[in-house]
């Protein structure tokens, strides 16, 4: 058994950072408007729904890299 | 039949079939209390998802969130960023306290955490002990009177409030007895499935039949009242409150002992990553509920509501043209949101008071599993009972002690992080921590404002975080091992 459990890599620890700081002061500054709609939502709205869908895809990828690297210990 | 006899049928029945698969899942599991508390530590993908998910979306998500929908605007999307957001922390954190569980044997937080950081006479796992249930008492309560609110206003007072509220409670009380985890689990899933319709259901129909469809509110929205759509919101929440809302809400979720213990539970560390990769999907589920708080902005502008917590349900009761038996199926719907979370805080607290509180008791020093497991069951009974009174009772400083030991609990996340990833973590250096951040904490929640309209939670986890690592770079030398390499191979 491997004593450590894997850490996501460096590359999608920093890409999980942008995704906190896109829904946070300063990242969602640049979101702060109505127009255009998107699907019927304010923009602001849509900005948290679209980067809760980019967080989803950037633990789908560190899950299928995880998949590579490790066999599970059970 | 009369409309309010027809929802209360729908609403039982639907109770009747809760109460049965929560009974059916005790065939399921061992009779050990790892069994009971974990699952036997074999909880797959689908039933742990849906525990994680109705956990998590307790009445708020039917009460409060659209509430705030209606009386702050935009600053509600703190709700869904936070939820999407814990995500990250559950997947740095979960694997290493469900590998260190088997291995140890742990099943509550307190155990993981004062075995990191051993105490004279276990004093560690006490005060993390009856903290964490000084916390879920009046969340559970909050819960439970949550669920006769619903049955009384949807049934237009046929079941009033004392009695809705012993019926949700009864039923969690019953299955979480019988089953343990495998009835939550099951029942969970159940509920969960339920919510996501209704929610969704509900919030799109709602759009559609006041203002023919979700595009078409939200041009009216910006018409009429544009603040509601944009940052800083209708009532000004600065960009600062709302930053350190959504982080402290997010680093802060895993240390509820109810989410943190359900690592424990999972088959495997594969299972738990899937899990968690699917997870924030679950935080969409707020969307309909926010536009349905939005739609309130809009229709309840000329009789402003006294509490916002009622917009949902005075939208969908009194003023919507819903029929009786639609109404029945979303208050089945918003009371599984409830019922759900109920059942895992009863569960969790009364694990606690026995394994973390219970054997600080000398009659119950080193008890033998069969007694731990009874006394466990008796306890969820005693619990929810307790929360049943508090409910009928209502006591207004209920949201005071939730918010103070919740406050409390939030500030062991510094410790445990130190144990996972730090060597130089050390003992004083962690209690240092949790005394300043802990101490800090109470004083912006009950005493001085914040700075900058901070987060009291936030600002305490900020000077904790920074008393951690000052005392245990000047007391501990440096060591090649984190608290948790150290704990070795076996207990």
């Amino acid at each position: 058994m491997n004593p450590q459990p894997t850490l996501p890599s460096r590359g999608m620890l920093i890409y999980f950072t942008v995704c906190a700081l896109a829904m946070i002061w300063p990242g969602a500054l640049v979101a702060n408007r109505i127009e255009p709609l998107v699907i019927g939502l304010p923009f602001f709205l849509f900005w948290y729904v679209a980067w809760v869908f980019a967080l989803f895809v950037g633990l789908v990828i560190t899950y299928c890299r995880d998949g590579a690297q490790e066999v599970d210990d059970e | 039949m009369s409309d309010s006899l027809l929802i209360t049928t729908i609403t039982l029945a639907y109770l009747l079939i809760v109460l049965a698969v929560g009974l059916r899942a005790r065939h399921g599991q061992s009779s050990s209390l790892e069994g009971y508390v974990a699952g036997g530590r074999h909880m797959g993908l689908l039933v742990l998802f849906f525990i994680l998910g109705a956990e998590i979306f307790s009445a708020f998500a039917f009460l409060g969130a659209p509430g705030w929908a209606y009386s702050k605007g935009a600053p509600a999307l703190y709700i869904i960023a936070y939820l999407a957001l814990a995500v990250i922390v559950w997947w740095l954190i979960a694997p290493y306290i469900s590998r260190l569980g088997r291995r140890h044997g742990f099943l509550t937080q307190a155990e993981f955490l004062s075995a990191c950081y051993p105490t004279r006479g276990n004093l560690l796992g006490l005060f993390i002990g009856v903290v964490s249930v000084l916390a879920m008492i009046p969340y559970l309560t909050i819960q439970i009177a949550g669920a006769g609110l619903l049955f009384e206003a949807a049934t237009s007072g046929t079941i009033p409030f004392w009695l809705g509220s012993l019926l949700a409670c009864g039923v969690v009380a019953a299955y979480v007895y019988a089953s343990g985890l495998q009835g939550i689990g099951w029942t969970n899933l159940l509920q969960g499935v339920m919510m996501v319709c209704v929610a969704w259901f509900l919030g799109l129909a709602t759009a559609d039949q006041f203002f023919g469809g979700v595009g078409e509110m939200f041009r009216e929205l910006q018409r009429e009242a544009p603040e509601y759509l944009t940052m800083p919101g209708a009532n000004g929440m600065g960009w600062g409150a709302f930053s350190t809302a959504i982080l402290v809400s997010a680093l802060g979720c895993v240390m509820w002992p109810h989410i943190f213990m359900k690592f424990y539970s999972a088959n495997s560390e594969r299972t738990l990553k899937r899990v968690f990769m699917l997870y924030p999907l679950y935080s969409y589920l707020l969307v309909p509920l926010l536009i349905i708080g939005f739609a309130g902005v809009l229709l309840l502008k000329d009789r402003p509501l006294d509490s916002p917590d009622q917009v949902l349900l005075t939208l969908v009761v009194e003023m919507a043209d819903f029929p009786a038996w639609l109404i029945g199926v979303a208050l089945s719907g918003a009371l599984a949101a409830a019922m759900s979370t109920a059942a895992n805080l009863a569960h969790t607290s009364a694990t606690i008071l026995v394994r973390d509180v219970g054997q600080h008791l000398p009659a119950l020093r080193d008890m033998a599993d069969d007694k731990a497991l009874r006394l466990t069951r008796y306890g969820v009974v005693l619990i929810a009972l307790a929360a049943y009174l508090l409910a009928l009772a209502n006591p207004g400083s209920l949201v005071a002690l939730l918010l103070g030991a919740y406050g409390i609990v939030v500030q062991l996340l510094p410790m445990l992080l130190g144990a996972l990833f730090w060597r130089r973590a050390s003992r004083s250096g962690a209690f240092a921590g949790l005394a300043a951040g802990a101490a800090l904490t109470l004083l912006f929640q009950f005493g001085v404002s914040t700075p900058f309209g901070w987060h009291a939670g936030f600002c305490g986890l900020v000077v904790n975080a920074a008393v951690f690592i000052g005392v245990s770079l000047a007391t501990s030398s440096a060591s090649s091992r984190s608290p948790v390499q150290a704990l070795g191979p076996q207990a």
